[in-house]
């Protein structure tokens, strides 16, 4: 079965968003300023909700700040 | 370093104390000639309420000394947010289970060691030990998941 991975575009959109801070998303979310930096680096997956409470503060659907690729595809992306 | 990180890093601190605290009784005694189960008894009550009173009174004051550290260093009288949040309780909870598992394995071994022949005193003792320790390897655990994201 091939490899997927949890992606996310939060530095990119932060920055489209008046370079918004970890720390003012991480209050948005209703989450630490840690959680926010390990969800960003790929370290942690959020929950279901944190996923949509993220994507709240941003003003956009889910899809653009998630995704779920095959892991390889996502090293291609990253390497881009 | 997150206030549950800074909480964390205060209780392994406090355990560390109290099982060298543990430790050095328990040379001594057996220094002075062997365990003697009334010295003994009190030791272990002291471990478990010392365990108990050193964990809340130094996570109170580790509390104070970082919201005075914090309100220094931003110049601001805004409060610091102590929320655990998803990230935070999976980090504990992965830490209770490996704790858990240690203490597991030490109760264990302090059983097999009762079986082999030692008194009854020798497996409470470790019993004691085993508990302080799987504290502090839970606690171990759950800095290195903090530290490395999750």
């Amino acid at each position: 079965m091939e490899k997927y991975t949890v992606r996310n575009k939060i530095r990119k959109l932060r920055f489209q968003n008046n370079e918004m801070t970890q720390e003012q998303l991480a209050e948005k979310a209703g989450v630490t300023r840690q959680t926010i930096i390990a969800i960003e680096s790929a370290k942690y997956s959020p929950s279901l909700e944190l996923a949509f409470r993220i994507a709240l503060a941003f003003g956009v659907p889910l899809g653009d700040v998630f995704s779920y690729d095959p892991e390889d595809e996502s090293n291609q992306i990253i390497n881009k | 370093m997150s206030y549950q990180e800074k909480s964390v890093t205060v209780s392994l601190v406090s355990y560390l104390l109290i099982l060298g605290y543990y430790l050095t009784r328990i040379v001594t005694m057996f220094q002075d000639g062997g365990l003697v189960s009334s010295q003994l008894f009190g030791l272990w009550a002291i471990v478990i309420v010392g365990t108990i009173l050193v964990n809340i009174l130094g996570n109170i004051l580790a509390n104070i000394v970082l919201s005075i550290v914090h309100a220094i260093r931003t110049r601001t009288n805004k409060v610091e947010r102590y929320i655990a949040d998803e990230r935070d309780k999976l980090i504990d909870l992965k830490g209770e289970k490996i704790a858990y598992i240690t203490f597991s394995v030490g109760v264990f071994l302090s059983m097999l060691i009762f079986a082999l022949g030692q008194p009854a005193l020798v497996m409470f003792g470790l019993i004691i030990f085993f508990s302080i320790s799987a504290e502090i390897v839970g606690s171990i655990s759950q800095i290195f998941l903090y530290r490395r994201g999750f």
